[in-house]
C-alpha cells in the first residue's frame, strides 16, 4: 500500500481544507466545577483549523449529539474534537455522530478533560483550566492529521466455546445453541452440574438442586448444537475474535454422546457426596483436540475458602468444619436420623460463624501470617448458612443453633423470610464487631468447644458459647484458572476474580475482545443471579457472531512498502504470533506484512523500525509529533 | 380516537436502564423492538440519580449513552407517554393495545428550543427534582431527556397562549387527543422497574409531613451537579446541613408497612450518598442508622469499609421515631445498641433510606403470576428468572424484585436473550438422538 508522503510530515492537513469542530462537556458538574469551560471553548476557537468551538452540559447526551451532527453538516466540518471524559467511555457513543452525519467515524478525537483533569486537579482550578486547553490543542492537532479508516472485517466461526460446566456454563451453553450457535462445552471435571451438585434443597425455589441440574443437563446433553467435553483442559490458546484456537486435552472417553438419564443421575448422585466423586474416568489414555470458536465464555467459577489450619480452630478438632462440610453430611444423612451426631458423637448445640475468609480486614485477619485476605463479601454465605440452620432446624427441633455475624446480608429474593424464620423458631443470634472476630478454644469439658466474643447485640457482653459443633461459614474464591488467565491475558480485579470492562455498561465482557465471563468467575453471585449473567452473555455473544463476521477496531499496524528495507526488526519484536511477518514481493525484496486479524496496535514494531516504514494506524509518529508541539502552544 | 397498528418483535413495556438494555441486546441480534414508555422521557429512575456504586461513575455518563444508543438504532423505536391497557394472544404473539397521552405538541416539530418554557408564566413543583425544584406547565422533562421534546402539563396549564406564540414551529396543539395503538408483538418484556415506598405511610417517622426529611432520590438530585439548587440545602431554610442522618430500612424490611423483604439497594445508596455528602460538603457529619449493612455485590463492602475511614458514622439502631424541634431539625428517637439507652438526638437534615415496592402491577393488563410481595415472579427462578408465567412474556430489572443496577443490566441481557430464542422458536428441541448432531465436532490433531 503506498503512503500520500505529504501527510507524514503534517504538511496534508492545510492541503484538505481541514474543517475542525471542537465541543467541550461540562458533564453535569463533574469538568466544570474544576475547569473553567467557557476559557477553553474561547481558546479552542483559536486553534488552526477550528471553524466551531462550543460546550454542552453533557455533550454525550442527545442534545450534545445532536449539536455536534447539526454542525457537520452546516459548518460542513471534516474532523471533530470532543473534550470530555475517557474515551473508553463515550468514543463509540461520539464516532457514532460522526457516521450518523454523513462523515468517517475515525475522524474523531477525543481529549480528557475529566479523568486526566478535573478529577485529579480539583485544588486547582487555574491549572487545570490551563492543562485542558493543552489538551485540547493536543487534540485539534492530531485530529488534523487524522485520516479516514475502515473498521476490519473478520469472520466470525459461529461457534462459542463455554469453559466449565457448572449452572452457569450449561445456562450458558443452552442459551447459545438456542440462538443458533454452535457449542462446544468444556468441563474439567468427569461430571457436570459443578458446585450446585453438592446442595440439596436450594432456595428460593425450594426445589432439590439435582432435580434442577438434571433437567438443565438433559437439555444441554440432547441438544444438537452442543457438544460436551468432560475432564477437557485447555492447553493452548490462540487466535482472536472471530477465530480463536483451543488447543483441549480431554482425559478419557470423549464426551460427545448424549448423556442418559441414568448417568447423569449417578453423575449428580456422586457429587452430592463429595468433591472426588469420580467413577467412571479411569484416566486412561488423553486425547488432544482443536476447537475453532468465534468467542469464549469463561464460567469457570468459585472453589470454597478452606481455612487455614487453626483458623477458627479448623483442623484441631473434628468438630470444627466449614458450612460445605456440613451441607455434604445433611445431604448424604451424615449426621443421623435420631438425634444429631457427628462420627459417633452426639450434637446438640451448634455454632454458625460467619464471614470465614470474606470480609477480612488489614490488620485483623493477616495476624495468623495470612498474606492474601479476602475483603470482598461473598454474598450468599449469609443466606446459605440460615437455609442449612434451617434445614436442621426442621429435622433436629431440639438441636440448639447460635449464629455468630457481622451483619446478616439476607438480600435476595425471599432470603428474609428465612431469616425471619430461623429467628422464631430458636436459633439465637450474636453479632461481633469487623475488628474482633470470635475466638474458638478446645476445651476438656462438654461441649468440648467454645465460641468466646463480645456481643453487640447484648451492649457488647463478653460471652463463652459451649457447642458440640461448629461451623465456619466460608465463603468463595476463584476457582484457580492461572493457565487460562495467562494464555488469554485475562484481566483480574483486586479482589482476584475476573475484571469485566465496566459493571454497567459492559458487565459480561472481559477487555480482551471476544471472552465474555459470566458467573462465580466474576463475583460471588446464587444460582438466580448466575443464571441471569450465563444467558446475558448468551445475548451478547449472539449479537456479536449472529452477522457472521466480527468488526474490529482499524487500529492495526501498516507497512509503507516503499519505506521498508526488509530488516525483520518488527517480526523479532512482535509479541503476537504470526502478527507481522516477512514476505517475498514481486520484485524479489523481503518486506514486512500485518495480519490484521492478529496485530493489537500496540505499536512495539513502530518503535522499532529504523525506516519509519511501519506504524499503528490513528496513532502515527507524525500524529505524536504535532500532539507535543501543540501541548507547548499558549493560547 | 386516532388508531394506528405497529408491527415488532419484541415489545418492551419500560425504558428505564432495565428496558434499554434489553432492547440494546436484541436490536443487536437483528430482531425489532419497540419501548413504550409511560413518562415523557425514557432513562428512567437512573438518568435522575447524581453518581452510582461502587465506582462513583457519574449515572448520566452510564445512562445517556444507552439512552441515545437505543434512540438511534435502526431497530429500535421509542414510544413516550405511552401505557399498555390490553394484553391479548394473537397467533404465536400478542395483541397489545398502548395508549399514548398527548403532548398537546406536535412532537415531530419540537425542537427541543424551550423558548415556549422561558414564555410560559405557569410555575409548579417539578417532579423530576424530586419536588425541590420548579418548571413551567409547558416544558423539556430534563437536560438530557430523550427525546427532547415539550410537552403541556394541561391540568396546570391556563391557556394563556403565550407558549403558542413564543412557539418558532409552530408546534403547539391544545385540542390534541390521547392516541391508541395496537401493538402486535412476538414477545413481550416487562421492565417496568421501580417506586420508592411511599414517605407517609410511617406516622412514627413523620408521614412525609417533615419538612427536613427526605427521600434517597430526592437526595441523589441535591448531590446531581444540575440538580435544583445546584448545590446540597436543606429545604426548610436553605441552610447547609452540619449533620444529615440516615435511617435504614425506612421502607424495607418491615412487616408494619407490608414491605418485609430486603430492598437490596439501600445499604449502598445511603452509604454513597454519604461518601457524596462528604465530598461535597467537607465540614458535615454523616450518621448512618442501620438494623445490618448489606454491601454484598462486586466491590460493595470494599465500598463500604472506605466509607467507614472516610469518617461516616455508622450506629446500629432501629429508629423508633423522629419528631422536630423548634428550629424545624428532625429529632431522632432510638435504642444505642453500645450503651443500651434510649437515646434523642436532632439532626440538619434527616433521609429515609426508603425500600422499593413494584412501579407497575402487571394483572389488570396482563396476568402473569405476580409473587406475596407484589414483584412479578419467575417460573423457574433458580435456572431462568426472566421467564414469567406466560410463555413469551419475560421481565427483567426491578420489575421481577429490587435490583441494584449491575444486577438490572445484567437481567436484561438475559431477558433480551430469553425473547430471543423465544423467537427464533428453538424451544421445541424434542428426542434429538445422536445422529442428529450436526459435524461441529472438534477436530483430533496430531
Amino acid at each position: 500500500m503506498t503512503e500520500d508522503k505529504s501527510q507524514h510530515n503534517g504538511e496534508g492537513a492545510d492541503a484538505e481544507n481541514i474543517r475542525v469542530g471542537v465541543y467541550i462537556c461540562h458533564c453535569g458538574g463533574n469538568i466544570s466545577d474544576t475547569v473553567e469551560i467557557e476559557r477553553v471553548v474561547e481558546a479552542a476557537a483559536k486553534m488552526p483549523s477550528v471553524v466551531v468551538a462550543r460546550r454542552n452540559m453533557f455533550m454525550c447526551s442527545d442534545p450534545g449529539q445532536s449539536m455536534i451532527e447539526e454542525d457537520i453538516r452546516t459548518e460542513r466540518l471534516n474532523r471533530v474534537v470532543v473534550g470530555a471524559c475517557s474515551p473508553s467511555l463515550h468514543e463509540l457513543t461520539f464516532r457514532g455522530v460522526l457516521t450518523r452525519a454523513g462523515i468517517n467515524p475515525y475522524l474523531f478525537e477525543n481529549a480528557n478533560l475529566r479523568e486526566q483533569v478535573s478529577w485529579v486537579s480539583k485544588g486547582d482550578p487555574t491549572g487545570a483550566t490551563d492543562k485542558a486547553i493543552r489538551l485540547v490543542g493536543a487534540a485539534v492537532a492530531k485530529a488534523r492529521l487524522l485520516r479516514p479508516l475502515e473498521p476490519i472485517r473478520l469472520e466470525a466461526t459461529p461457534r462459542v466455546v463455554v469453559i466449565g460446566g457448572g449452572l452457569t456454563g450449561l445456562r450458558c451453553a443452552l442459551d447459545l445453541a438456542r440462538l443458533d450457535l454452535d457449542v462446544t462445552l468444556l468441563e474439567e471435571q468427569p461430571f457436570l452440574g459443578g458446585h450446585l451438585a453438592e446442595l440439596g434443597q436450594v432456595y428460593p425455589s425450594d426445589k432439590p438442586a439435582r432435580e434442577i441440574l438434571g433437567e438443565l443437563i438433559r437439555e444441554v446433553s440432547a441438544h444438537p448444537r452442543i457438544c460436551i467435553l468432560t475432564s477437557a483442559e485447555v492447553i493452548e490458546a490462540s487466535g482472536c475474535v472471530g477465530t480463536f484456537l483451543l488447543k483441549v486435552r480431554a482425559a478419557g472417553e470423549m464426551e460427545t454422546q448424549c448423556f442418559s438419564a441414568e448417568r447423569i443421575a449417578a453423575d449428580l448422585a456422586s457429587r452430592a457426596h463429595g468433591p472426588n466423586g469420580d467413577h467412571h474416568n479411569d484416566g486412561a489414555g488423553t486425547t488432544e483436540l482443536e476447537i475453532q470458536a468465534g468467542m469464549a465464555v469463561l464460567a469457570t467459577g468459585f472453589d470454597h475458602y478452606t481455612p487455614s489450619q487453626g483458623e477458627y480452630g479448623y483442623e484441631e478438632h473434628p468438630g470444627i468444619i466449614t458450612l460445605p462440610a456440613l451441607i455434604r453430611e445433611l445431604e448424604s444423612g451424615g449426621l443421623g436420623s435420631g438425634p444429631p451426631a457427628l462420627n459417633g458423637r452426639p450434637i446438640n448445640s451448634i455454632g454458625f460463624i460467619h464471614c470465614v475468609g470474606s470480609r477480612e480486614l488489614d490488620g485483623v485477619h493477616d495476624q495468623n501470617g495470612k498474606t492474601e485476605l479476602n475483603h470482598y463479601c461473598s454474598r450468599v454465605c449469609c443466606t446459605s448458612a440460615l437455609w442449612a440452620a434451617k434445614q436442621l432446624q426442621a429435622r433436629y427441633p431440639d438441636l440448639q443453633i447460635y449464629d455468630f455475624h457481622k451483619d446478616i446480608r439476607t438480600y435476595g429474593h425471599g432470603h428474609e423470610d428465612i431469616y425471619e424464620d430461623t429467628a422464631k423458631s430458636g436459633v439465637i443470634f450474636c453479632r461481633f464487631a469487623d475488628t474482633a472476630p470470635p475466638k474458638v478454644t478446645v476445651t476438656e469439658s462438654d461441649p468440648p468447644l467454645m465460641i468466646s466474643l463480645k456481643d453487640e447485640l447484648t451492649f457488647n457482653e463478653e460471652i463463652d458459647v459451649p457447642v458440640d459443633l461448629v461451623v465456619l461459614v466460608t465463603g468463595m474464591v476463584p476457582h484457580a484458572i492461572d493457565n487460562l488467565v495467562d494464555m488469554l491475558k485475562l484481566p483480574r480485579s483486586a479482589d482476584r476474580f475476573l475484571q469485566e470492562v465496566h459493571p454497567k455498561l459492559r458487565p459480561v465482557e472481559m477487555a480482551v475482545n471476544g471472552v465474555l465471563i459470566a458467573g462465580c468467575c466474576q463475583a460471588p453471585l446464587d444460582s438466580v443471579e448466575s443464571a441471569a449473567a450465563a444467558s446475558a452473555a448468551a445475548a451478547k455473544a449472539a449479537a456479536l457472531l449472529g452477522k457472521g463476521y466480527i468488526e474490529r477496531e482499524p487500529f492495526v499496524a501498516r507497512v509503507d512498502q516503499a519505506l521498508c528495507n526488509g530488516t525483520s526488526a518488527c517480526v523479532e519484536e512482535c509479541k503476537y504470533n504470526q502478527a507481522v511477518s516477512l514476505v517475498e514481493t514481486a520484485g524479489g525484496a523481503r518486506k514486512a506484512q500485518v495480519n490484521a486479524a492478529i496485530c493489537c496496535g500496540c505499536g512495539m514494531c513502530a518503535a522499532v523500525c529504523p525506516t519509519g516504514a511501519i506504524q499503528v494506524d490513528g496513532w502515527r509518529l507524525d500524529q505524536f509529533d504535532a500532539m507535543i508541539d501543540a501541548l507547548l502552544v499558549n493560547y | 380516537m386516532e388508531k394506528q397498528n405497529i408491527k415488532t418483535d419484541v415489545l418492551i413495556i419500560g425504558g428505564g436502564i432495565a428496558g434499554l438494555q434489553a432492547a440494546l441486546d436484541l436490536g443487536d441480534q437483528g430482531f425489532s423492538v419497540l419501548i413504550v414508555e409511560k413518562e415523557a422521557s425514557i432513562g428512567g429512575r437512573m438518568i435522575n440519580l447524581s453518581k452510582v456504586f461502587p465506582t462513583l461513575d457519574c449515572s448520566s455518563c452510564i445512562c445517556t449513552p444507552k439512552m441515545a444508543a437505543a434512540a438511534h438504532h435502526d431497530k429500535i423505536s421509542i414510544m413516550t407517554l405511552a401505557q399498555p391497557t390490553n394484553v391479548e394472544h394473537q397467533g404465536a404473539g400478542f395483541a397489545v393495545t398502548v395508549r399514548e397521552q398527548p403532548r398537546y405538541l406536535n412532537a415531530e416539530d419540537c425542537t427541543g428550543c424551550r423558548l415556549c418554557e422561558y414564555a410560559c408564566p405557569v410555575d409548579l413543583v417539578h417532579e423530576v427534582e424530586g419536588n425541590l425544584g420548579a418548571r413551567k406547565a409547558i416544558y423539556v422533562p430534563f437536560n438530557n431527556a430523550i427525546p427532547q421534546v415539550a410537552l403541556l402539563d394541561m391540568d396546570n396549564c391556563i391557556m394563556c397562549g403565550a407558549c403558542e406564540k413564543a412557539c418558532p414551529t409552530h408546534c403547539i396543539d391544545y385540542l390534541q387527543e390521547p392516541r391508541e395503538h395496537t401493538i402486535e408483538a412476538g414477545a413481550i418484556i416487562v421492565a417496568t422497574g421501580l417506586d420508592l415506598a411511599p414517605m407517609d405511610v410511617k406516622a412514627e417517622y413523620g408521614g412525609g409531613k417533615l419538612v427536613n426529611v427526605l427521600h434517597g432520590l430526592q437526595v441523589e438530585r441535591l448531590l446531581a451537579p444540575h440538580g435544583p439548587y445546584g448545590r446540597v440545602l436543606r429545604p426548610s431554610d436553605g441552610k447547609v446541613p452540619d449533620t444529615v442522618a440516615y435511617i435504614q430500612c425506612a421502607g424495607s424490611r418491615d412487616h408494619s408497612i407490608g414491605i418485609p423483604y430486603c430492598s437490596r439497594v439501600c445499604c449502598m445508596y445511603a452509604i454513597k450518598q454519604a461518601m457524596l455528602l462528604s465530598g461535597a460538603l467537607p465540614l458535615v457529619e454523616v450518621f448512618i442508622y442501620y438494623m445490618d449493612i448489606r454491601a454484598f455485590g462486586k466491590g460493595f463492602e470494599e465500598f463500604y469499609q472506605n466509607a467507614k475511614a472516610m469518617g461516616i458514622e455508622f450506629i446500629k439502631a432501629k429508629v423508633a421515631q423522629i419528631t422536630e424541634d423548634e428550629h424545624r431539625n428532625p429529632v431522632l428517637r432510638y435504642e444505642d445498641q453500645v450503651t443500651g439507652r434510649v437515646e434523642e438526638r436532632a439532626h440538619d437534615l434527616v433521609v429515609l433510606s426508603q425500600g422499593v415496592v413494584p412501579a407497575w402491577d402487571p394483572r389488570a393488563v396482563l396476568p402473569v403470576e405476580v409473587g406475596g410481595d407484589g414483584f412479578i415472579a419467575a417460573a423457574n427462578e433458580n435456572v431462568a428468572p426472566c421467564r414469567t408465567s406466560i410463555t413469551g412474556v419475560f421481565a427483567a430489572g426491578v420489575a421481577t424484585g429490587p435490583k441494584d443496577i449491575p444486577d438490572s443490566i445484567v437481567q436484561a441481557g438475559a431477558a433480551a436473550a430469553e425473547a430471543a430464542a423465544y423467537l427464533r422458536g428453538n424451544d421445541k428441541v424434542e428426542s434429538i438422538t445422536t445422529a442428529d448432531r450436526p459435524a461441529q465436532r472438534p477436530v483430533e490433531v496430531g
